[in-house]
């Protein structure tokens, strides 16, 4: 890229400015008593209606995933990144099944994690360990994703990145991004996210309704950008048959061979399922005043469905203006770089960069609050008191941050869509263990946490034996593996789900012949229909997300 | 599906055979759960629709057709809601009315 555009620039550290002192003063807004205890720092607000849900949820899904990663899929004739839209598609009539029993379950008993769900379900602190080490584990790749979103707007403007610059050029304003946000989370806790929020989504709003409406009548409409788009994936494939014969390069198009059916269709299927699974999602989730809140939720998050489809497409207006990068990633930043005003392309690089920052935040701290509660709190220190709980928090969501660097410095940050795939694979083992507990008690706990394992250690194996395209012997190349006794390709979370049940139904048929014992369940079959009003549901989840429960 | 399960289980609810609405409901969410994944069935570029193939409005289009299935699915599930919770000896939600 090289040359830095003054106006750009400027307008980009403005609203950066902006960002941070607002995250630092988060601190003293409506201000408790004291950020010494989780409940402050954990959660800065409460009692969500129908609109701040949707907002808080929603929120979720336009992140760097949405404005980088996913049209960069599409930008390299890797149509299959589309599964985005029948992902956020299917997702909604999901949770409308399951979140209302576990919004139930979690007000009678004053649950704030799945993992405290888990642990009450059935009477074990360590099936409950496994998942929120899963969840733990899971984020971190999720908040590397954003990171490299930041980091794909920043070199785009010619700050940072660039292969012939020395390490500490090429990573150091990713860094000082990312020390800013460490610090004000940190100091602010929840709060700074939600308080940056605001800023936040005006202007996303405003630049994906430019993007999806305005740009593509300047580049000759939809249909001429289809057309060019199939043209460009065309003469790709004319040029580099021989590659492609042999496997070095996959070839490109516009709509998914009948071969990619399958992984597109797991793909969409095990994201949908996973992403209810994230500690960030469900604190959402259980903030929410009642179970008609989540059902509403459930019928108009759908809105944010369709902006993202378009968005996603900007990867084929890309091509369309002749966008020509090597890191597919920068190819929306690089669309609105070309297209744009200096001074609109500078606020959209605002937008993409803040927009990654919030969610980061928020998993950070969703993270931490599973780690205070269900590990330190449950097997460290479990007469910790409220201040200690929120040092323990905190700390960690530092180690979690740098957790995600780790993943974004090791990990191909070409293919940034793996990292949110690679979380998937991981967080949806633990999909047995919550959402079918939900229902039943049948299955039995040490069965389900042998599924667990080893859908785990199949899931990451096999991610990791996946080359990358080209590479012979590189690793996490990818989130398809082809299907044990099939020659069909799918997303290997759906596959190592699969064995997982299969696990954890034979094992628990043999447990229970051999009479091991179950524990004892806390919960009662009410509990999972109880609503708002209903004797014993507290209206607030005192301490949400990651103070002591308050009991039964 | 949320309809009709085993759960003679302990700590399971007791029964939730909440009869034909919450069949309708688990039908109704069922479509939009497996529509979207049939990929065969609209993985071609014709008949393209406003220069858009497809594959991509055909998508697109599902999203307001399985958000209206949603919102049928809501309004019966508060009917049958209603009945789960008689079966496990809850009283009728206060603010039944206030949800439709």
């Amino acid at each position: 890229m090289g040359n830095v555009n003054g106006v750009e620039l400027a307008i980009f550290l403005f609203f950066f400015a902006v960002v941070t002192v607002l995250g630092f003063m988060a601190a003293r807004w409506r201000k408790g008593d004291s950020l010494d205890s989780l409940d402050e720092w954990g959660l800065g607000g409460r009692g969500f209606g129908t609109f701040i849900t949707w907002f808080l949820v929603g929120g979720d899904i336009y992140t760097a995933y949405t404005f980088i990663a996913v049209p960069a899929t599409l930008y390299a004739g890797s149509v299959v990144g589309f599964f985005a839209v029948p992902y956020t598609i299917v997702l909604y009539p999901i949770i409308f099944i399951f979140l209302p029993r576990l919004w139930s379950v979690s007000h009678r008993h004053g649950y704030v994690t799945p993992a405290d769900f888990v642990r009450g379900r059935f009477d074990s602190k360590v099936l409950a360990l496994a998942v929120a080490i899963t969840g733990l584990l899971a984020t971190m790749p999720y908040i590397a994703l954003q990171l490299i979103g930041i980091q794909v707007v920043l070199e785009v403007m010619g700050i940072g990145g660039g292969s012939d610059s020395t390490f500490l050029a090429k990573d150091l304003p990713l860094f000082i991004a990312f020390a800013v946000l460490a610090a004000y989370t940190y100091a602010s806790g929840l709060r700074a996210p939600a308080l940056i929020a605001f800023v936040k989504d005006t202007l996303i709003y405003v630049v994906i309704l430019v993007a999806v409406f305005w740009l593509p009548s300047q580049l000759g409409g939809w249909g001429h950008i289809f057309d060019v788009a199939q043209q460009s994936f065309d003469a790709f494939n004319k040029d580099n048959a021989d590659a492609i014969a042999s496997g070095a390069a996959a070839a490109k198009g516009s709509i998914p061979p009948p071969v990619a059916q399958w992984a597109y269709a797991s793909l969409a299927l095990g994201s949908a399922l996973a992403l209810f699974m994230y500690p960030h999602s469900l604190t959402g989730v259980l903030a929410s005043k009642n179970r008609s809140v989540l059902r509403r939720n459930a019928a108009l998050l759908p809105a944010y469905s369709f902006l993202l489809g378009l968005l996603a497409l900007l990867g084929f207006a890309a091509i369309a203006a002749g966008v020509t990068v090597d890191n597919p990633q920068q190819a929306v930043p690089a669309l609105f770089d070309k297209q744009f005003p200096d001074w609109f392309a500078g606020l959209a690089f605002a937008a993409i960069a803040i927009g990654a920052l919030v969610p980061a935040a928020i998993m950070s701290i969703a993270a931490a609050n599973l780690w205070t509660r269900n590990v330190y709190k449950a097997f460290i220190n479990p007469g910790a008191t409220a201040k200690q709980e929120a040092t323990q928090s905190k700390l960690m969501s530092l180690v979690v941050k740098f957790g995600a660097l780790v993943f974004v410095l090791g990990l191909d940050a070409q293919n940034a869509i793996n990292f949110q795939l690679l979380g998937g694979v991981w967080i949806l083992q633990t999909l047995p263990t919550i959402v079918f507990a939900l229902y039943t008690r049948w299955f039995h706990r040490w069965a389900l946490l042998a599924g667990w394992a080893v859908g785990m250690v199949y899931g990451t194996l096999t991610a990791y034996n996946v080359p990358k395209p080209g590479e012979a012997g590189s690793h996490f190349g990818g989130p398809l593996q082809v299907i044990p006794f099939t020659d069909t390709k799918g997303y290997i979370a759906l596959t190592a789900l699969v064995i997982n049940i299969l696990v954890a139904v034979v094992l628990t048929l043999v447990l229970r012949a051999v009479k091991v014992g179950e524990g004892v369940d806390q919960t009662r079959p009410s509990d999972y229909v109880a609503d708002s009003g209903d004797p014993g549901v507290e209206e607030v989840l005192v301490g949400e997300p990651g103070t002591a429960p308050s009991g039964g | 599906m949320a309809v009709a399960g085993p759960g003679k289980e302990r700590g399971a609810p007791a029964t939730r055979v909440t009869g034909g609405t919450g069949i309708v409901v688990g039908i109704l969410l069922a479509v939009g759960i497996v529509l979207p994944l049939l990929v065969p069935v609209y993985d071609s570029d014709a008949p393209r629709l406003g220069g858009f193939p497809f594959f991509y409005w055909f998508q697109l289009a599902l999203i307001p057709v399985v958000s209206l299935l949603t919102v049928v699915a809501f309004r019966l599930s508060l009917r049958s809601t209603d009945k789960e919770r008689e079966s496990v000896g809850l009283p009728p939600r206060k603010d039944a009315e206030g949800d439709r």
